[in-house]
Formats: C-alpha cells, sequence, structure tokens
C-alpha cells in the first residue's frame, strides 16, 4: 500500500481529534484495558535537567532486539500501550524494543499515522486544560535539557501527538497522568535516527469490556 | 533439555509403564473431576524448585507461572485457588506420578513430544511456554543476532540436546565455533563468567534465570533467536478424556482472556458487558461450564483468582518479575506472538 494513501488514523479517531495535546486529561473516561502496573502521579517538572545520555539500561525497559513475528514492513513503528513497549521492525522476525512512558489517552485509542515532522529539543506550549490543573507550568518554555519534551520529538500526522523525550526517566514503563509517548532522551535520540519522515506508526491497545 | 542420565531414566520408565500397561493394572481410568471434587482439592505436580515457574517460600507459600495454572484449574473448579496440594516432583518421577494417580495434573515445565504421548500414554493440553534454546552473549562482543557468531567459543552442559542443537545449528549456517563443554550448567555459568567463552547456550527460559546470577547481569544479553523448539505445557492422562478436555479450556479461557481484555481486576464487571463474547466468557450465556461438569462462570472465576494469561506471564516470568523475559512468541497471535486459543463458544 501507498503510505501516502493511508489515512491519518482511524479507529476511535473522533475522541482523538478532541484531545489537545500529549497532556490533556480525562480521567472520567479513562478506561484502561488492562489496569497499568503502577500508575505514577507524577506532575511535569520543568526545569529538571536531562541530559542526552541518559537511556534505560537495565531490566525489562532497556533497548533491547526481541523477537517479533509482524506483516509490517521493516523500519514499521509498532506502540504497544497496554505493555508501555515501541517496536521498530527489523524483518526476520525481529524488532527492537524501546520502553515507553504512555498517557491514559494511549489506552483509549489506537490508530494508524505517519511521522510528520521531527524535531531536536523540541520547544513546550502546555496547552489551557493543564494550565488549569498544574497552574504553575510556564505558557512557553524552549527545548532543552530542562524541557519536558526532552532532547527529541517525532510529530504524529496532523495531530499533537507525539513520540518524544522526557526529563523524567523514571517515568519509563508508567501510565502518567499527562504525556503521550515517552522515551529517555538517549533513547529517543536513538530512534531519532532511525526512523525518518514518512514512517508509519500503528498504535495498539488491549481490548476493553 | 536432556542429559544422558535423565534419558537412560526415561528410557527406563518408559519400559516399565509399557509393562505396567500391558499388565492392565492402572488406575482407575474415567472420573478424575469427580474425585477432586469429592477429595475437595486439585493435586497438582509442580517442579520441585525452578525460577519463575514453581518456587516455594519459607512460609510454604508456592508461586510461579506452573503453580499459577494448577490456582487457574483448581479455581474454576471450586471458585477458590487454594484449593490445590502441590506436589513437588524430580523428572524422573514426573510422569509415572501422574500415571499412577498421584497427581491429577501435571504442570512442570515439561516438553511436548511425540513419546511422551504415544509411548507414555500422557495427553499434552496445550502449549503454556513456547522455550527454545537460545545464547547468552557479554554486552561488548556487540552482537545482535544468533548468525553473528562465527568463530564464538560456546560454554554448553556436556551430554544435553543443546550440544547436538549448537553443532546442528553452526552447521547449518556454515559457522565454525569452538565448543566448551562442562559437566554441569554451574560450570558451564562460571566458565561463561570468568571468561573461557564469550557465549553461553541453554533453553532461553534457563539463560534469564542464570543471568541473575552474574555479578553484573546488565553486562550479558540473550540474544532474540530460538535454535529449537521446547514447547512446555500442562499433561493429563491420556484415558480421560472429560478431564483433558476441561484442563485444556481452561488454558484456552487464559489466554482468550487476554484477548477479550478481560483481566483479574475487570473480571467483576465482565458479567455486565454488552460484548457477546464476553458474555460468553462471563457465563452469563451459552451455558458452557455445565458441558464441562462445571459451574457457567468457570472461565471468569478462573482469570479473577489469578489473572489473564498476560497478567500471569508478566507477574512471574515479565515486566513484574526479576526474569523480565521478553512475550516473544508467547504473545497474541494478534501482537507478534503464536498464542492462539479456539473461541469460546
Amino acid at each position: 500500500m501507498n503510505p501516502r494513501r493511508l489515512p491519518l488514523f482511524y479507529g476511535i479517531a473522533g475522541a482523538w481529534f478532541a484531545l489537545v495535546a500529549c497532556v490533556a486529561i480525562s480521567q472520567a473516561h479513562a478506561q484502561a484495558a488492562r489496569a497499568a502496573p503502577e500508575t505514577l502521579q507524577v506532575l511535569d517538572e520543568p526545569g529538571r535537567i536531562s541530559t542526552e545520555e541518559v537511556v534505560i539500561t537495565d531490566g525489562p525497559y532497556a533497548r533491547q532486539m526481541v523477537f517479533f513475528r509482524s506483516n509490517e514492513a521493516p523500519g514499521t513503528l509498532v506502540i504497544h500501550t497496554s505493555e508501555r513497549f515501541l517496536y521498530i521492525v527489523q524483518g526476520n522476525n525481529r524488532a527492537l524494543r524501546y520502553g515507553i512512558g504512555v498517557g491514559r489517552e494511549g489506552f483509549q485509542w489506537s490508530g494508524l499515522v505517519q511521522v510528520s515532522r521531527k524535531g531536536e529539543w523540541p520547544d513546550w506550549r502546555p496547552p489551557p486544560e493543564m494550565i488549569a490543573r498544574q497552574p504553575y507550568l510556564p505558557r512557553f518554555m524552549a527545548g532543552g535539557p530542562g524541557n519536558p519534551m526532552g532532547a527529541r520529538a517525532l510529530y504524529l500526522g496532523s495531530t499533537v501527538f507525539r513520540i518524544h523525550g522526557t526529563n523524567q526517566p523514571e517515568t519509563i514503563g508508567h501510565a502518567i497522568s499527562s504525556g503521550c509517548f515517552r522515551l529517555a532522551n538517549g533513547d529517543i535520540i536513538d530512534l531519532y535516527e532511525r526512523v525518518p519522515v514518512g514512517t508509519k506508526v500503528v498504535v495498539r491497545h488491549g481490548a476493553s469490556l | 533439555m536432556l542429559n544422558a542420565s535423565q534419558i537412560a531414566i526415561r528410557c527406563a520408565l518408559a519400559s516399565f509403564l509399557a509393562l505396567v500397561l500391558g499388565m492392565s493394572v492402572l488406575p482407575a481410568a474415567a472420573g478424575t473431576l469427580e474425585s477432586v471434587k469429592q477429595r475437595g482439592t486439585l493435586q497438582c505436580g509442580v517442579s520441585e524448585g525452578l525460577f519463575g515457574f514453581s518456587e516455594r517460600n519459607a512460609q510454604d507459600a508456592w508461586s510461579g507461572f506452573d503453580v499459577d495454572f494448577c490456582r487457574a484449574v483448581a479455581s474454576a473448579i471450586f471458585d477458590d485457588p487454594s484449593k490445590v496440594t502441590f506436589v513437588p516432583l524430580s523428572a524422573g518421577d514426573r510422569f509415572s506420578a501422574l500415571r499412577t494417580g498421584r497427581v491429577d495434573l501435571l504442570s512442570r515445565n515439561s516438553t511436548w513430544t511425540l513419546e511422551r504421548e504415544a509411548g507414555l500414554g500422557l495427553a499434552f493440553v496445550g502449549i503454556t511456554y513456547h522455550d527454545g534454546q537460545g545464547f547468552m552473549v557479554m554486552r561488548d562482543l556487540n552482537v545482535s543476532s544468533a548468525l553473528e557468531l562465527n568463530n564464538a567459543k560456546v560454554c554448553v552442559e556436556t551430554g544435553t540436546t543443546s550440544q547436538l542443537n549448537l553443532a546442528d545449528f553452526f552447521r547449518a549456517n556454515s559457522m565454525t565455533f569452538e565448543e566448551r563443554a562442562f559437566p554441569t550448567a554451574g560450570e558451564a555459568l562460571n566458565a561463561f563468567q570468568s571468561g573461557q567463552c564469550n557465549v553461553l547456550t541453554r533453553d532461553q527460559s534457563a539463560l534469564y534465570a542464570e543471568r541473575l546470577k552474574l555479578p553484573r547481569p546488565k553486562d550479558a544479553i540473550i540474544l532474540p533467536d530460538v535454535i529449537s523448539k521446547e514447547p512446555l505445557g500442562p499433561v493429563t492422562r491420556a484415558d480421560d478424556f472429560a478431564w483433558f478436555t476441561l484442563v485444556k479450556w481452561v488454558n484456552f479461557a487464559l489466554v482468550n482472556a487476554e484477548e477479550l481484555g478481560i483481566s483479574s481486576k475487570n473480571a467483576a464487571e465482565a458479567t455486565s458487558s454488552g460484548k457477546p463474547d464476553v458474555r460468553r466468557f462471563a457465563g452469563v450465556e451459552g451455558g458452557f461450564g455445565k458441558m464441562l461438569g462445571l459451574d457457567d462462570a468457570w472461565a471468569l472465576r478462573a482469570v479473577r483468582a489469578v489473572g489473564n494469561y498476560a497478567e500471569i506471564y508478566e507477574r512471574n516470568l515479565g515486566v513484574e518479575s526479576r526474569l523480565g523475559i521478553p512475550r516473544g512468541l508467547n504473545q497474541l497471535w494478534s501482537m507478534g506472538g503464536v498464542l492462539y486459543a479456539p473461541p469460546l463458544r
């Protein structure tokens, strides 16, 4: 299939459009298909420094090659939100797996998108919903080591969702009350180099009752 | 994986069982479910101790992947995961214990082979864990595939199928290797640790457990490649088909629950779901429990007690355990693995 003909997303796309940024949260209808092992209640910490060198080195969320059967072409990104893993398909029944942090929204949709744009040390503009919840947040924060968006961002389609770094690497493996898909800075840099604009991204979540 | 002495024991066991079979002095065949119900507890054969699969703590409490399967079956029957009597069995004793009725069910990391069914009169209910021989390497060797191991020094346990598979794999891929064989797994691990070899080969689940014994586990990685088939699963006697079917469908139920999104945490809400397949699973529709001789809520009871397949896996072997074994083959068919259960209808 010609990647250009892929729909930006489908599935529960309507609700998705309505969400604002990686950070919008609606606890009322947050229904985890499989409850998170742990849900961290941490707020964003703008200003906290995390450098390019930070990678997850140990445990299941460390970057590693794993067995992975897929009909997707090599290079495709597959995100399993309930597992907290992002896979980049390598062919030959394997994939490079990264641990990620997901937002609660991550449970609510699945979809097919493309990487529309890439950026280094992205700026951050918390949306109004988030400011209302965390009034101390800045209205704008220039990209850099203290920015919650981290070292790199892969923008998904024309949405405000993205795969990005973080200045809170301890949140990897958790559902955080705000955030889309976040990797430790060293890991997002590694991923960034492997993923060109136009890459297909498949987001899967577990079934729900 | 079998060493020479285990093979000898198995041959002796098989001959003995053939003799017993010929003399027709087997225990009464059918009615396992009835005797389990009468006894009020499931007799479940497990390993004497295998990290992640079957462990007993100081308080005599059992835990593990194989242990949880016993509890799932008990919960389907009694709605109570504690109604299990765990019977620790050695590799040599396990099949005779099942044959003679000492246990109703064997859930003891046993590889499904033709000989064990056709030769011993047993029936594997399915595959709960797809294991296979793999390779552990030091991270600084900088390889990501078993196909990059040409000229490696490989440590292996003498007289095992692992040793034979190792030679086959390198030959089939036109690669050479230097073998360092040791009489025990412990010595092979020590040799790997001291640098006598840069690769250690065993079944993958065992490699994950061995890695924890290294002073710095994160210095070693386990390659994703699997070079042999070691399908592990629960076993029943072949002469009680109704019991075999019951146990088999408990396994299918755990996998289907994951696929349907039914977990220990939301089991209570499943009965009020509007989805037909969830309602059948919960026993609200269909009446399938009676066909198995159980309450219609049997499948939901099992999941409520021990969780669905993913919960059992992650708790004992996966991200929530010290082993941290990736799901790999043991992932749902729709998510990159080979787990596939027939529909519960």
